[in-house]
């Protein structure tokens, strides 16, 4: 039943129904507390909780935390839900909660605006724990014009950002995950996550950070632990060891300011797509890709996106499939040619001058006719919507297209990503491409995928789409995603970032000694194991 | 002439989608055109999710979506949406007129 309704009809007169019986969201998950906490714990945390940041912004009863239980990611068995939230306005509280957190041993989990989509959202790794929501912070507390700068706080989102810039006619560019509009720059870059401009790698051009320690104490690093520091966001590396890094993908701290370096807005700027029609085309890509990369001649983090991820963005799988099993290469090509789109669809950008672009431009056209790639601009794709969304992206502009992936396959809203990284070789490629294809089709799910290359590294992006409002599927998909972690853990490709259902799995691949020592760290740094257990497999 | 003015700074005031935040100041609260625009705006009429102006959609059943996001929306919790926000937002959805613009399944 719930899985045959269709967005019309739940949208239509049957919508209150609908709701009220809580079909397709995370409303009905129950929440078990965390291992050794007591129900006269968990009350005292909430109680003391709620004299920190006022009664309305703590939520503790099921009903109340059911906006934080949603989540595309595979939970079959109710092992990443939450058991209540608590909202802070400033850093100064977040210091007062993680104090209760300590005295009542209750588990928290930070998040900044919650929207890391496919990844987890606001569920948790290990269960019992609650939403330490950072939203309410959401200051631009510094801008710099001059050193193309900024100091933001966690709850700030691309959106914010952008409408600040905009507003004060500061020629700035952001650099955007493909949920800008309601992700946080802060949750992106502390989960090391990626854009598509110049900018694209964030903890690149990440630089300072205030964060709340486990003991409540406020540790600035790089230059803002310095008297009056005035080059907190202009030098990364401060003095000593450098502490940044051990704040990103871990439970080390909570991330209250980060700051961040922004591109200067180009004179031109002039996107790209280069077409190849034929799977087996992406090792050559790769080739062709890499020195143009290495080199800065293409300067941005480069997107190969496979055809069928790029249908799944705007198309329904019943549009372009209906065979039995996942979906063939050929019905890709099919639907993929009708749209003007390529297997392989590789999108890049110039910035510069018109100048600089005209030379950039001959060399890169060079490279890919020699590989038979067919170099599109915006004169030959005009408005497919498609060119459109990465031409936005390029520029670090907002949409949210990539989110039509979640109902590619039905309406449940089921995507796990799995993300392995590889040496930016097309030998790395043909393996990949078919040890993926095989897993997933052991599992009934399709091939949606994209390579990118951020710098000499490649990035297989495989979006796993499943139908969450089915629970068989939901129990497959989570099956399947394992089976990937392993299945390419085994060839040397382990992951460059999880969601919550399976961060333990891929802690796994990077062997004992790198887990005993992030467990050494976790120990000194946070005894009592309050600040998000589970985390990157951290416990 | 005072009516053309007035027309124009309308407006110049709907173009700009957000109202300016100030420097090291939260987000004030947000007009439901100003929510809409920010938010749902990016998915709803733009092919992503299905068009939800114009079709008298009862503010209390938008209210509980926007909280639980049904299906393969994702939930907007009191920290992104206001309560305060959000029953406006629903109001204004409940009423609004369709926009010729959208486009969505």
């Amino acid at each position: 039943m719930t899985a045959n309704m269709d967005r019309r009809s739940l949208l239509g007169a049957g919508v209150a129904s609908a709701a009220a019986a809580g079909l397709g969201t995370g409303a009905k998950a129950k929440a078990v507390l965390a291992p050794g906490v007591r129900k006269a714990d968990f009350k005292g945390a909430v109680a003391a909780m709620r004299k920190v940041v006022g009664d309305e912004w703590v939520f503790a009863d099921p009903d109340a935390v059911a906006p934080w239980k949603k989540s595309y990611t595979p939970d079959p068995y109710g092992k990443h839900i939450p058991v209540g939230a608590v909202c802070p306005e400033t850093a100064e509280q977040v210091q007062a909660i993680v104090k209760i957190a300590n005295q009542f041993r209750q588990p928290i989990w930070p998040v900044s605006t919650g929207k890391n989509m496919g990844y987890g959202q606001t569920t948790t790794a290990m269960p019992g724990q609650m939403i330490l929501d950072l939203k309410r912070m959401n200051r631009i507390i510094s801008v710099d014009p001059e050193l193309c700068t900024a100091l933001v706080e966690p709850g700030v989102t691309y959106r914010q950002l952008k409408d600040y810039l905009v507003e004060n006619n500061l020629p700035l560019w952001i650099d955007v995950p493909t949920v800008g509009p309601i992700a946080s720059p802060v949750g992106n870059t502390l989960d090391r996550g990626v854009g598509y401009t110049p900018y694209g790698e964030h903890f690149m051009v990440q630089c300072g950070m205030e964060v709340v320690l486990a003991d409540g104490e406020i540790l600035r690093t790089g230059m803002g632990s310095t008297k009056n520091p005035s080059a907190w966001q202009a030098f990364k590396w401060g003095y000593g060891p450098y502490l940044d890094g051990l704040f990103t993908q871990s439970n080390f701290g909570v991330v209250t300011k980060m700051g961040m370096w922004l591109m200067p807005a180009p004179p031109v700027y002039k996107p790209f797509v280069i077409r190849h029609r034929k799977m087996e085309d992406v090792a050559r890509i790769v080739e062709a890709m890499r020195p143009l990369r290495i080199a800065n001649i293409v300067p941005n983090v480069v997107l190969m996106m496979g055809g069928a991820y790029q249908l799944a963005m705007f198309k329904r799988r019943g549009e372009v499939w209906d065979g039995a099993g996942p979906i063939t290469d050929e019905a890709v090509s099919k639907a993929a040619t009708a749209n003007n789109l390529g297997m392989w669809n590789t999108y890049i950008a110039l910035y510069g001058t018109e100048g600089m672009i005209a030379e950039s431009e001959k060399i890169i056209r060079a490279a890919f006719a020699a590989i038979d790639g067919e170099v599109l601009t915006e004169a030959e794709m005009k408005d497919n919507p498609w060119f459109h969304h990465h031409a936005t992206l390029m520029q670090g502009g907002l949409n949210l297209d990539e989110i039509g992936l979640a109902r590619w396959r039905g309406n449940g809203g089921g995507l796990a990503w799995f993300a392995p990284v590889a040496p930016a070789k097309g030998s790395e490629t043909q393996g990949q491409v078919a040890l993926a294809k095989q897993i997933l089709g052991k599992h009934g799910f399709d091939y949606t995928a994209a390579f990118a290359i951020g710098s000499r590294e490649l990035h297989h992006i495989i979006a796993l789409l499943y139908d969450k409002s089915d629970p068989a599927e939901e129990k497959r998909a989570d099956d399947c995603y394992r089976e990937l972690v392993t299945g390419f853990g085994e060839r040397g490709w382990a992951s460059y970032r999880t969601g919550v259902h399976a961060m333990d799995l891929v802690a796994e691949q990077f062997g004992t000694v790198n887990r005993a020592f992030n467990a050494k760290l976790k120990d000194a740094l946070d005894p009592n194991h309050i600040l998000a257990p589970g985390k990157s497999g951290i416990a | 002439m005072r009516r053309a003015v007035a027309l124009v700074a309308g407006l110049a005031l709907a173009g700009s989608a957000q109202a300016a935040q100030k420097l090291g100041e939260a987000q004030a609260q947000r007009s439901p055109e100003q929510v809409y625009s920010a938010v749902c705006g990016y998915c709803h009429g733009k092919n992503v999710g299905p068009v939800i102006r114009g079709r008298g959609l009862p503010a209390e059943a938008v209210e509980y979506q926007v909280r639980h996001g049904q299906n393969a929306m994702p939930a907007f919790r009191p920290t992104e949406i206001t309560p305060a926000e959000l029953k406006a937002l629903a109001a204004w959805i409940q009423t609004s007129a369709a926009d010729p613009k959208e486009h969505g399944q």
